[in-house]
């Protein structure tokens, strides 16, 4: 391989790993939110995600109703932001009490999710596309298409305002307090379970942007979007697991090497890639690989 | 827990279930007793349904003893009954040797697979384990078809071949899944008592103490996860052998979760009995219900949370007045 051609195809791959990256930093941020303030691993993310995702498509595609695409997103928000906090009820009791048992109870609404979508939406695969304009043009070697750009708008957006709640308003404050001693805050006079269930939204509202995002480069079934946070699973691994901005970094990491790997190595072991990634991580990063960057704060 | 309170409670427990030790035991005995003659009532479909409840049953035990000694959640031990499933079936199609050989071999596999896979969080959480397990179980099915070379890819491979000459297949597949269930219980009722056991449920209870006596935590979380892989091994060359075939189909992401809700169904037990609920519950569910398909993971689900919340909720009231005292 020469040199020039090593480089006319590395910078097309770093660009669409970044873009797909931004979209597993989303849905990890997710993740990392929830596990954040009430220490549970919240396994039905992909689930929840995925619901959303059909339930856009089937009221904006004619299959239960053809409303506008951005009625049905409304929609599906209110429906994610429903089952969270349903979700959130039914743990509400062991949370404090067992990480363990509450990850596992999220493991059966990810489940009851599952069941669910292919109930109402059966097994075939369908498409889902942004209602964005179509255009694309060149940046050197790259091509940047009006998704790219999308998605960079999203993400950016999304980061900011997340950024603004945490940092700036009374309820991140106490998100930022919960997550780093819950005893203190609960002596204080905070109720714990408000801060929880913002996060829980917020994860909510979070894998459902991701999934809509995503789902234009692939397509929609039952599996794909819950197989997809695997990918924000790892990101938020490689990102330490507690450390918001770790997460985003770390979905771009993961979007990077993914490209890496199936363009040089592999398409069809892309799992096994991630399985690899975070057995490394966790032997050699243990907190994540952004330990030293950038400390443990948010 | 104290650690004194650990070693007592075994031996307190056993001098005060003294009267009740002997019922307990004698409807176990009559229970294996009940399932040891049961192939001269019965037949075909009953007794190969029965058979795969036992295997499935070895493969809920894995699982519920990582929670029981290691606190662990794993959702990825499919990967390790897929191990054991497909190493007797290639031992078979490469080396032309039954599972007497593939067994002890399987075995060995899970132990390291689940050593190696276990080794790089050794000293994190349990959530890091979980997450990664469910890495493994996501990564399965695309190692089960991209090696197709060795695993015979989407087909899978067939398992012929008889353990003991002469014997019908059925007989044999039921007589030798229920001969390892009964003494992988039994192994694990003495692994309770034994010093090796305590060390692993004190490394639980009273990490600070265990180290003191020179048990770390990332040995105990270690040498646990190998056990129960390569029991989990174990039980997936027992389902190879009871459902004379392997293949990607019954290796999904979800047969991972399903094994963890037969533990959580079977309350993590470690008996004979709650083996068997688990593994009835796992096994049988999806047969009768084959028509609804897709309400086995709802249902799967509903009973995942609802036994959870039942096992951890304890005094529901405690959670009320902490809200009204607001």
């Amino acid at each position: 391989m020469s040199v020039a051609g090593f480089i006319r195809d590395i910078l097309p791959l770093l660009w669409s790993g970044i873009i797909s990256g931004c979209l597993y930093g989303v849905g990890a941020l997710g993740l990392v939110m929830v596990f954040k303030s009430s220490r549970v691993v919240n396994f039905s993310h992909g689930n929840l995600a995925c619901l959303g995702a059909f339930v856009v498509y089937g009221f904006s595609s004619g299959s239960l109703l053809s409303l506008s695409w951005g009625s049905a997103v409304a929609l599906a928000l209110g429906i994610a932001c429903a089952v969270a906090v349903v979700s959130y009820a039914l743990i509400a009791p062991i949370v404090f009490k067992s990480d363990l048992a509450s990850t596992i109870a999220t493991l059966g609404v990810g489940l009851v999710l599952q069941g669910g979508v292919q109930l109402v939406f059966g097994a075939d695969i369908v498409n889902l596309d942004l209602p964005v304009p179509r255009f694309s043009f060149s940046l050197g070697a790259v091509r940047v298409s009006s998704y790219d750009l999308a998605v960079l708008a999203v993400t950016i957006a999304i980061v900011a305002g997340l950024f603004v709640i945490i940092e700036r308003t009374k309820l991140g404050v106490a998100f930022r307090a919960v997550s780093t001693n819950p005893f203190a805050c609960e002596v204080c006079g905070l109720n714990l379970r408000s801060v929880h269930l913002f996060s829980w939204l917020a994860g909510a509202v979070l894998g459902l942007v991701a999934a809509l995002l995503i789902v234009p480069t692939t397509f929609l079934s039952s599996t794909t979007v819950p197989s997809f946070m695997l990918q924000a699973f790892t990101a938020a691994v490689v990102g330490g697991f507690s450390s918001l901005p770790g997460a985003a970094v770390g979905g771009i990491l993961v979007g990077i090497a993914m490209n890496l790997f199936s363009f040089y190595v592999s398409p069809e072991f892309m799992n096994t890639f991630l399985l690899g990634v975070i057995l490394l991580t966790l032997n050699f990063f243990p907190n994540g690989l952004l330990e030293r960057a950038i400390g443990g704060r948010v | 827990m104290a650690v004194s309170e650990l070693a007592h409670g075994t031996k307190a427990g056993v001098s005060a279930r003294n009267g009740n030790v002997d019922a307990a035991r004698l409807s176990i005995f009559a229970l294996v007793a009940a399932l040891a003659l049961l192939p001269l009532l019965a037949g075909g479909f009953l007794l190969y349904s029965l058979s795969l409840c036992f295997a499935n049953a070895l493969a809920v035990l894995s699982v519920s003893m990582l929670v029981r000694y290691g606190g662990e959640v794993s959702i990825g031990h499919s990967f390790f009954v897929a191990l054991g499933a497909y190493a007797v079936a290639i031992v078979e199609h490469r080396l032309g040797l039954s599972i007497a050989v593939s067994l002890p071999l399987a075995v060995l596999l899970g132990a390291i697979a689940g050593f190696v896979f276990a080794f790089p969080s050794r000293r994190l959480s349990g959530i890091y384990l979980a997450v990664a397990t469910m890495a493994l179980a996501l990564a399965l099915p695309e190692i089960l078809i991209g090696f197709e070379k060795f695993t015979g890819g989407f087909e899978g491979l067939y398992i012929a071949q008889d353990l003991i000459p002469g014997i019908s297949k059925a007989l044999q597949r039921y007589y030798v899944a229920l001969v390892l269930l009964v003494v992988v219980c039994l192994a694990l009722s003495h692994f309770r008592k034994s010093a090796q056991g305590l060390a692993l449920l004190m490394a639980q209870a009273q990490p600070r103490a265990a180290e003191a006596m020179g048990i770390t935590r990332s040995w105990a979380r270690v040498s646990i996860f190998t056990l129960s892989a390569a029991l989990a091994s174990l039980a997936g060359a027992m389902t190879g052998f009871a459902s004379s075939t392997v293949s990607p189909n019954s290796f999904t992401f979800f047969s991972g979760v399903f094994l963890l809700v037969g533990s959580v169904v079977s309350l993590n037990r470690l008996s004979l009995p709650a083996a068997l609920v688990g593994g009835a519950f796992i096994t049988l569910v999806p047969t009768y219900l084959a028509k609804a398909g897709d309400w086995v993971p709802i249902l799967y689900g509903v009973a995942l949370i609802v036994v959870t919340l039942a096992a951890n909720a304890g005094d529901l009231r405690r959670f009320l007045p902490r809200r009204r005292g607001r």
